[in-house]
């Protein structure tokens, strides 16, 4: 089970709505499953962005070393699936790695409407959904 | 003696610590060193063939090695190594 504080929640609503109809990423970061800080990261993925997104390895080393600076850890990685449901894709599931909470937003005509987190494997062929709890207000 | 960073999710892996001391004159005997001294590490970060996993991305303090010199890239004091995952997807 992955726990999104609010202040964390907002800001990764907020990304994920003004990046429509593109898709956004970031960093959640925390202690143990419970995620207090979001930070937005750049998608730099070269090519038409609704439908993907890529994080520059570099803006995860900076968020380990904010984390570590900070007494917190990387937890896991949201991004947003425009116009699409909260769902772990094949695509998703072949550039993901095994050890973090990947948290997908589903945006609809701009919206958030739903949320899903997923655990991928090492192999990077499965990837089941974990329970989820953000602040529903 | 270099220091390598564990990434939170590996520490279970490497006795619990943070970050692993290792002494070797390139980043692969360090990388060797580490996985060495915690051998269950092996299997999180090469597969079965012996290659780092396609996720994986080895940084000496701010560069990825694959532009240095990869394995061979040489080592120096107060060195820092950390192992950044290649992260991307789509709907
Ligand atoms: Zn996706």
């Amino acid at each position: 089970m992955l726990t999104i504080e609010k202040a964390a929640w907002d800001v990764m609503v907020a990304h994920a709505e003004a990046t429509y109809p593109n898709e956004c990423c970031g960093v959640m970061l925390g202690k143990g499953k419970t995620v207090t800080r979001a930070k937005a990261l750049d998608n730099t993925y070269e090519g038409a962005q609704e439908d993907r997104y890529e994080i520059r390895p570099e803006d995860l080393l900076a968020a380990d070393r904010e984390a570590r600076k900070d007494g917190l850890d990387i937890v896991g990685i949201f991004h947003s699936h425009p116009d699409c449901a909260a769902y772990f894709s094949k695509t998703d599931l072949e550039n993901s790695c095994p050890w973090y909470s990947f948290v997908v937003l589903s945006i609809l005509k701009g919206k958030f409407d739903n949320a899903g987190s997923f655990l991928p494997n090492a192999e990077q062929t499965e990837a089941p959904e974990e329970e989820l709890i953000w602040p529903k207000s | 003696m270099a220091k390598i960073l564990i990434p939170t999710p590996l520490r279970q892996f490497a006795g619990g610590n943070d970050t692993v001391d290792v002494t070797g004159a390139t980043v692969g005997e360090a990388l060797t060193a580490l996985t060495t001294a915690h051998p269950d590490l092996r299997k999180n970060l090469y597969n079965d063939a012996g290659a780092l996993r396609s996720f994986v991305n080895v940084y000496l303090n701010d560069e990825d090695i694959r532009y240095l010199s990869k394995d061979a890239t040489p080592l120096s004091d107060g060195d820092t190594i950390s192992i950044v995952p290649s992260i991307a997807g789509g709907r």
